[in-house]
């Protein structure tokens, strides 16, 4: 096993950098004071009443946005998983488009949408009713979580899909013809059957809310109220205080770290597939009288996820007031060419962002592919701890990993920060679970006896590996590229604390922007970077001909 | 104990008529078979009588009530029946008590200690006895479909279908069950409908068979009847192996082909039509040749290919001067050696003209 | 010889030594040009609106082309986070630091970290816009003053004192920006603490005031409609939208206007030393500082500067004014007190 061990010594070092390095630094100094070892931050943090109130601020949002992501997302993976509902196709592709949105534009289109006094929504309404109160208001707590949720839920939207497919139809008709109606079979067969995928929609749904920093930012603040993100954020404004901002931070990984650990044993105990024989095959239930209905329903939820806001974004791009009708005179391409021709940060943010997108994907992709097909062919003893550390970042919110990488490398003998290699870093090491976990499935559908029977024929392993593996397993690995590319270009929580004036990535200037209050150039901006999130979208369907959800057509 | 009648039964798939027309009646209490290969329309025919499917074309009768036809399908839950998945559909969430209690949950007047005691006693019938509090997941493939036929039967439905229950175990303890099955209904007498394509398990297990073809009844009758009396070329071949000879009929009660002349028991076939025979392999019989006729039809051959089977012979023999070839399944003494010369004996009964002579 | 002669003789040797040291400067200013173009660029860090500040910069770069204006533009507060989190971390990027919060000059002068330098032609400024020791000089100079929205309200129902604000038949409707992030706002804060004490704040939140960051957003706001009274921020940008044609008019209020001068300095680690000179030199020109008037509405120190008629003058407004050394000494007070009333 000694070719092994070189790859196993690459893999635990990068593994330890990426991750060990930046939490040392954090707790070490969250604890440490000038005479020592200390718990005096610790101490500051609990008994100040603006962070205690950001922290029941952040569990009530949490705990909201994990609600209302299964009560969004459950019916909606029912009805396209499960029955006769017009268009499921486009649904699905909708609750895609709602996945890959970063949070942070949804949330700015949807204040120009429900700002109470400017909002589009609110002075329609005011104009159909007299009203002088605004209907919506949306700089308020349940404001924010509805923005949270609503590109929050294609998480449990998946689950639930994917463990649908799961459960043969036999199951449900089996219930019905002894006599048991829909509904009562939907009670006592389906329910229970997929309680575990919702229970572990909700897990993740409830990290999402915990991790976000740019929806709370923008909603939140003004409204005169915190998150534990946007508190730590604040904490390293002139004068920093990183002391306390790690002391923050540290509950923050620890909660996360647990809802983990209870998600993977709810799913991993009862995790119901199929029991028994063959079978399998899935049959629709059909809806009757009540088909288009449940199409309206899907369409009203995908158009506060998809329709208004991008709409909003689109007209703000090419309007001179965004609050005023698109009338002719209100047309301009001003916001366009202020954008990419006066704005000197623009520019150098999209070929930065450009630039660490594609880095960070190449030298990802190589990486969870490497990893993975050593995890899977067992190639090292040890196998399980490799795959154990390519996934434990997602233990750290985005904005922790920030403050760690931060401790680590403004200091010597690294010092990153004020590069674009401490952004790389970060996004490396965060984008590395889910390129890892799409690795992981695509070689896992690589049965080793392909790579046995051209060894037995008399093929070396390195031959085999470029002949029949690398064939096999290149659609797999473009979409870990892809997906490591769409999380990078759309990251903010850990780019707002590491990012330097000549290291600006787009979604740091859309939020700059917000604080000059440029909607024209946001929108702009906004377009574009889900202008590339789409067209990688696509990229990845043609390589893996199926959708991103993991769905199959 | 009601009976089932299917009449002119249609349903298609896109252009394809997976059931097309087919009639068939289950008498009260009988265990008919649904024979056939893969695409027959049996599976199909089973979910129309289910009430899983809506008939384009046709009715479904159980007793007095109609219970499906073109305008109207009682649903599922309202049919009386139960259902033996191929795959157990057994939930995976309950407990084997559970599963085996939920159809109970629906029958009005039974308090929850009747259940209990029923589904008790039904457990101890399909010898599951002390079963009751494990999960489908800790049980074996056998284990589990008898959970999935006392679920079944606890119920005491009016008619009980089985889709190709037996098809997931393996071959030792598939040959269990199917006496297993065969015992259970004679115990409880329900009107049963069994699907299968396995056409050992069928003559086994049922009452009566009905061999569908492309989505019609091709034959239908006891396993002595299909065996003895196959009507068609596609019977006769489906059920057991035989020897089909084209011929054309001389006389009333003879075929020739070729060289080759064959009386046959009945004395209705019109001369100078096309005939085909069905004649069984254990049905000829070997000797030395010259062996005295008596009655019976004569034919001289040789031995081209001789296969030891343990409790018989498997023999192709060449007839001379023809061009046919017939197999033979003969006791292992006397043994003919590969190349002997022989005698083949067939009684005139054995040599069954097909009534339907269909394309092949 | 006569005296006419004379005269003649002194007035040539006059002319010649003339001749002499305006080409002696003129060689120096050459050789300036030649080294900053050498070094290609100019690193400056601004709070200036995003607009202006990009204005000024393609006014120099067409003036001097060959050396680039790399304009990085954020809130003054955020500015200095900036600086002192790149220099921990020894990165040494900016040239000239612009902030309207005298008191960071204050602070980086004691730290060292700022270049004595003073820009051509700004002896004749006043004494608000000069430091004693020479290290940083006012750019520009605006006040705080209220805005409202000209569709929701006529001039006579605009409020016309900071007091005026307090009323709560303004709840919901007022918008504020945040001294955590913007110079301007400090010292507004600072003077009205001055003036009415810290329970005026205190009365102003319990009015919901909406909470923006930028100094230049409580007018962006209030155009739009959004909200629809302003209770601060740099009357600059308000006269630029107004003059776009938005629906929004400035209330200078009697109590007095917190005057707001925006201090510039050369860093003294700058890694482009003379393109920064000659960038400053150029923003304290009659011209950069007419154009700063003219389009953007601001107040400068440079005396032959001409104001538009529709806005006041500095000398007919009552000002009030914070000295640079209570604004930094204060700062931590001023950001805390402000989360404590406005909750972020």
């Amino acid at each position: 096993m000694d070719r092994s061990l070189p790859v196993w010594i690459f893999a635990a070092l990068s593994l330890v950098v990426l991750m060990a390095l930046p939490l040392g630094w954090l707790g070490w100094l969250s604890v440490s004071g000038e005479h020592g070892a200390t718990l005096a931050h610790y101490r500051d943090v609990f008994t100040d009443v603006a962070l205690r109130k950001a922290l029941w601020n952040t569990v009530v949002l949490a705990f909201w946005v994990g609600l209302v992501s299964v009560a969004l997302g459950a019916p909606l993976a029912w009805l396209t998983a499960r029955t006769d509902v017009p268009a499921p196709g486009l649904i699905r592709g909708l609750v895609l488009a709602s996945f890959v949105t970063p949070p942070f534009l949804g949330a700015f289109a949807w204040v120009m949408l429900a700002g109470p006094n400017a909002g589009i929504l609110n002075t329609l309404w005011r104009s159909v009713t007299g009203f002088g109160e605004p209907l919506l208001n949306i700089f308020t707590m349940p404001g924010l979580i509805f923005i949270v949720s609503i590109y929050t839920f294609p998480y449990v939207y998946i689950m639930v899909a994917n463990t649908l497919a799961l459960i043969a139809s036999d199951l449900e008709e089996a219930a019905a013809i002894l006599g048991a109606g829909r509904l009562t079979v939907a009670r006592t067969v389906t329910l229970p059957m997929v309680l575990p995928a919702l229970a572990s929609g909700f897990i993740l749904a409830v990290l999402q809310a915990l991790a976000l920093f740019g929806s709370p930012a923008i909603l939140a603040l003004p409204a005169g109220f915190h998150t534990v993100t946007t508190q730590i954020w604040s904490l390293f404004q002139f004068p920093p205080k990183v002391e306390q901002a790690a002391a923050f931070s540290i509950p923050l990984l620890l909660a996360t770290a647990l809802l983990l650990q209870v998600q993977k044993r709810v799913l991993g105990r009862r995790g119901y597939a199929a029991v028994g024989g063959k079978g399998g095959q899935r049959r629709t239930i059909p809806l009757g009288r009540w088909r288009w209905p449940a199409l309206g329903a899907c369409l009203a939820v995908m158009a506060c996820a998809i329709f208004l806001p991008y709409g909003v974004l689109a007209k703000a791009a090419f309007a001179r007031a965004w609050a005023q009708p698109l009338s002719r005179d209100n047309l301009t391409l001003g916001n366009f060419t202020f954008t990419f021709f006066e704005y000197g940060a623009t520019r150098d943010a999209i070929v930065n962002t450009l630039e660490l997108g594609v880095m960070t994907a190449c030298i990802g992709a190589v990486m969870v592919a490497v990893l993975s097909y050593v995890t899977n062919r067992r190639l090292v003893v040890g196998h399980q701890l490799v795959a154990f550390l390519a996934l434990a970042p997602v233990v750290v919110p985005g904005v922790v990993l920030a403050v760690g990488l931060f401790i680590a490398y403004t200091r010597p003998p690294f010092v990153l920060y004020g590069t674009l290699w401490i952004l790389f870093l970060a996004y490396l090491t965060k984008e590395m679970p889910v390129g890892y976990a799409q690795a992981d499935a695509t070689f896992r559908a690589i049965p080793a006896d392909l790579e046995d029977a051209g060894r037995v024929l008399g093929a070396g392993r390195l031959r085999i590996l470029r002949e029949i593996t690398a064939p096999l397993a290149k659609s797999g690995i473009i979409a870990a590229w892809c997906f490591i590319f769409i999380g990078v270009i759309r990251e903010l929580s850990a780019s707002i604390l590491l990012f330097t004036p000549s290291t600006k990535v787009m979604s740091v200037v859309i939020f700059d922007l917000k604080e000059e209050g440029q909607f024209g150039a946001i929108s702009v901006l906004g377009l574009v970077m889900l202008g590339l999130t789409f067209a990688t979208v696509a990229l990845v369907q043609a390589a893996l001909g199926r959708d991103v959800l993991g769905t199959r057509k | 104990m009601p009976g089932v009648i299917l009449k002119s039964l249609s349903k298609r798939y896109g252009a394809v008529g997976a059931v097309d027309g087919l009639s068939l009646e289950v008498k009260p209490g009988e265990l008919l078979a649904l024979l056939g290969p893969s695409g027959c329309g049996k599976t199909t025919t089973l979910r129309l009588v289910a009430g899983f499917l809506a008939p384009e074309a046709g009715e479904i009768w159980v007793g007095d009530r109609c219970l499906s036809s073109p305008a109207s399908v009682v649903p599922p839950e309202r049919r009386r029946m139960a259902m033996i998945f191929q795959s157990y559909a057994l939930w995976p969430h309950m407990t084997v008590a559970q599963n085996v209690a939920y159809g109970l949950r629906f029958k009005p007047g039974l308090s929850r200690g009747d259940r209990e005691a029923r589904v008790r006693e039904m457990l101890r019938v399909v010898q599951l006895a002390g079963y009751e509090g494990r999960y489908p997941g800790e049980l074996s493939g056998g284990q589990q479909q008898r959970v999935a036929v006392a679920r079944a039967l606890v119920v005491e439905p009016e008619i009980l279908l089985l889709d190709e229950p037996l098809s997931n175990l393996d071959a030792n303890l598939r040959e269990e069950m199917r006496f297993e099955i065969r015992r259970l209904h004679e115990t409880f007498g329900n009107t049963t409908l069994y699907v299968t394509h396995d056409q050992g398990e069928a003559m086994v297990i049922s009452d009566r068979i009905a061999v569908l073809k492309a989505g019609k009844v091709a034959q239908a009758g006891t396993a002595d009847d299909l065996y003895h009396r196959p009507r068609t070329r596609f019977v006769a071949e489906f059920i057991g192996r035989t020897n089909v000879l084209d011929g054309v009929a001389v006389a009333r009660d003879t075929v020739a082909h070729g060289n080759v002349r064959l009386r046959v028991a009945t004395a209705d076939l019109e001369p100078g039509a096309r005939v085909a025979l069905s004649i069984r392999p254990h049905q000829l019989r070997l000797g030395e040749p010259g062996d005295a006729a008596d009655g019976a039809n004569a034919l001289r051959g040789t031995v081209r290919r001789a296969a030891f089977l343990g409790d018989s012979v498997d023999y192709e023999i060449t007839v001379a001067d023809s061009d046919l070839v017939l197999r033979a399944a003969a006791a292992p003494t006397p043994r003919f050696e590969v190349g002997a010369a022989v005698g083949l004996r067939i009684e005139p009964a054995a040599c069954v003209p097909l009534a339907e002579s269909d394309p092949r | 010889m006569s005296k006419r002669s004379m005269t003649l003789a002194v007035a040539v040797v006059a002319a010649l030594l003339a001749g002499l040291v305006a080409n002696g400067a003129a060689q120096t200013q050459d050789a300036r040009l030649e080294a900053a173009k050498k070094e290609g660029k100019v690193v400056w860090y601004t709070s200036l609106v995003l607009p202006s500040a990009e204005k000024v910069a393609k006014l120099f770069e067409a003036a001097y082309p060959g050396v680039k204006v790399e304009v990085h533009r954020t809130g003054s507060q955020r500015i200095l986070q900036r600086v002192m989190q790149e220099l921990q971390a020894n990165i040494k990027n900016v040239d000239v630091v612009h902030t309207s919060d005298a008191g960071h000059f204050v602070l980086l002068k004691e730290k060292k970290l700022l270049a004595k330098y003073t820009p051509a032609g700004v002896e004749a400024f006043p004494a608000g816009f000069k430091d004693r020791d020479g290290y940083y000089y006012g750019l520009r100079a605006t006040v705080n003053a209220i805005t409202y929205n000209t569709k929701a309200m006529s001039a006579a129902e605009a409020p016309k004192t900071w007091k005026d604000l307090l009323d709560p038949k303004w709840k919901g409707k007022l918008v504020t920006a945040h001294p955590g992030y913007s110079g301007v706002i400090a010292t507004h804060v600072l003077a009205l603490v001055h003036l009415h004490g810290w329970d005026y704040f205190k009365a102003l939140a319990e009015n919901r005031v909406m909470i923006v960051q930028s100094a230049n957003d409580p007018a962006t706001v209030v155009s739009s409609g959004e909200r629809i009274v302003a209770v601060n921020g740099g009357d600059y940008s308000a006269y630029q939208l107004k003059k776009k044609g938005n629906p929004i008019e400035i209330v200078y209020p009697r109590e007095g206007v917190p005057l707001v001068v925006s201090p510039t300095a050369i860093t003294s680690f700058a890694p482009h030393p003379n393109a920064a000179r000659l960038f400053t030199d150029f923003t304290f020109t009659r011209e950069c500082q007419q154009v700063m008037a003219d389009s953007e509405g601001l107040y400068t120190g440079h005396p032959e500067v001409t104001y538009p008629a529709d806005k006041p003058k500095l000398n007919e407004l009552k000002l009030l004014t914070v000295t640079p050394e209570e604004l930094e000494k204060r700062n931590e007070e001023l950001k805390k007190r402000f989360v404590e009333f406005f909750g972020a």
